[in-house]
């Protein structure tokens, strides 16, 4: 994943913050742990949340350590639990593919491609060796994607129900019969919502290198934008698996991640999709720091 | 039985004023609109009947002590969930709408393979087996046709209005962005003024560790 999925800012109390921070740092310390420094340059919001979804009922105490990006004052984190670990293996995989699949699209400007690669590769084995399932999945998922490529599907739910699918598949260790039914629908619009946000962030770029997005096939796109009308269309999807993700977190109580589940389901997802859309989005400088940071600068 | 207090999230000293406040939020939240054709529908609508019991319960115990206590009527307004059922036409169409109703989407969809007339009907039901599985764009797009092809059908039109209209679903208070469109109102101004507090947020030198 992309690192889209952002809570709203203005919407968490100090508390929120410190808690998706602490987690932040936690799944960071887990992809440290599991799979080594370079494995922990892959960490981004969309797992984050992820891990915060699946979180288990009991909660251990936060821990504070300094670490290699915060040497002086160090950061809470949470010690690494289940969902974290989850959210790291999937990270792992994930990454692993899309640079697979990277290094099988024609053209030039590999060698940052074929480097991440070999960093990961030790990492990959691991990850693949604790989540067999996803890592087929996953690859079944790309197989897809490729196939829809070819055939240069005109369908922009198809590929990503692909996605949408990987990821609700990792609410099908949920216990509670109510909360994995609550959390697949969650997790299956969240997939959808992030492949077709990204499709648009990549737009003007796979239209240049006449790349496959759902985008140019689904508008018949002209050039590397939307059309107005193809921009309503996109956004009125985009809003309404927003609006299911809402509805189906209304259904669970998620406990103290409740605050930051809902500024992410009810607006920070629609910022996001926004800026995207608009072409201001920029993954670095978007970042919300939330954790450990200063009151004054909010 | 559950304190009714702690289904609807108030003490057991709220004002009447307080209780229906409570009572009219959470109603509102898991309304029957919020869960059309959705696949956890069956979820809101028991969460909908146990804020129904509290609510009564509550009115109960307090008729005793205030001979004004009131909401009975407007209760009723939120009485349950009522599906729509499209009276008795072409019988192929209502073995397609009870597949769905089963949630059997596979079953459903093998049957609208075997008419052969797409009507009005025959797009309206393929866009809600899309709905159901998730599948929004293409859903949008057969309802757009069923309206099309059948303009005076209220059932067509009102759920294409519900797939593309955000502005009437439920949302906290005092969250007030709805879309990642431009409404074109202030709205524009207020989500660029967030984005820009998001922006300025930024002063982490190191991207990848940042939190």
């Amino acid at each position: 994943m992309f690192g889209y999925v952002r809570p709203s800012a203005a919407r968490l109390t100090d508390e929120d913050k410190g808690r998706f921070g602490a987690a932040y740092c936690g799944l960071c310390r887990a992809l440290g742990a599991r799979y080594g420094t370079a494995a922990r340059f892959i960490l981004n919001y969309d797992f984050a949340f992820l891990s915060i979804l699946l979180w288990p009922q009991d909660e251990p105490p936060r821990l504070h350590s300094r670490c290699i990006a915060h040497p002086w004052r160090g950061r809470d984190y949470f010690p690494g639990n289940a969902a974290l670990e989850l959210a790291a293996d999937q990270s792992v995989i994930l990454a692993w593919w899309q640079l697979q699949d990277a290094l099988e699209d024609p053209g030039k400007g590999k060698g940052k491609y074929r480097a991440a690669a070999a960093a990961l590769r030790g990492a990959y084995s691991r990850a693949r060796h604790f989540r067999p399932d996803f890592d087929r999945a996953t690859r079944e998922h790309l197989a897809h994607l490729r196939e829809l490529e070819k055939r240069r599907c005109p369908s922009l739910d198809e590929p990503a129900d692909t996605f949408a699918q990987l990821l609700a598949g990792a609410a099908g260790e949920v216990g509670d019969p109510v909360k994995r039914r609550v959390l697949e629908q969650i997790l299956y619009h969240l997939g959808r919502w992030v492949y077709l946000v990204d499709a648009a962030d990549d737009l003007a770029e796979d239209f240049a290198s006449r790349s496959y997005n759902p985008l140019i096939c689904r508008f018949a796109l002209t050039e590397g934008k939307l059309t107005d009308e193809a921009r309503e269309s996109l956004v009125v999807s985009l809003d309404h698996s927003v609006r299911l993700m809402a509805a189906a977190f209304e259904l669970w109580d998620f406990g103290a991640w409740s605050g930051l589940i809902r500024s992410t389901v009810y607006e920070g997802l629609f910022l996001v999709g926004r800026a995207v859309l608009e072409g201001t989005f920029q993954a670095n400088d978007m970042a919300l720091r939330i954790g450990g940071r200063n009151k004054e600068q909010l | 039985m559950t304190d009714p207090y702690e289904v609807l999230n108030i003490p057991s000293t709220a004002t009447d004023d307080e209780v229906k406040k409570a009572y009219r939020e959470l109603a509102r939240k898991y309304h029957p609109d919020n869960y059309h054709d959705n696949p956890l529908a069956d979820l809101a609508q028991e969460k909908m009947k146990d804020i129904n019991a509290a609510y009564d319960a509550i009115q109960k115990q307090r008729s005793g002590r205030a001979a004004s206590a009131s909401g009975g009527s407007y209760q009723q307004s939120y009485g349950g969930y009522q599906y729509q059922q499209q009276a008795a036409g072409n019988p192929a169409f209502q073995r397609v709408r009870m597949a769905i109703n089963r949630n059997d989407l596979g079953m459903a969809e093998q049957l609208l393979g075997q008419i052969g007339d797409h009507s009005g009907e025959w797009n309206f039901l393929m866009g809600t087996i899309c709905y159901r599985r998730g599948w929004l764009d293409d859903a949008r797009r057969y309802f757009q046709t069923a309206c099309q092809m059948e303009p005076g059908n209220a059932e067509y039109r009102q759920t294409l209005n519900y797939v593309e209209n955000n502005r009437e679903t439920y949302r906290p208070e005092g969250y007030e962005v709805f879309s990642s469109g431009c409404g074109g109102n202030n709205m524009c101004a207020r989500l660029a003024c967030s984005y820009m507090l998001c922006m300025g947020l930024n002063t982490c030198g190191m991207r990848v560790f940042c939190c």
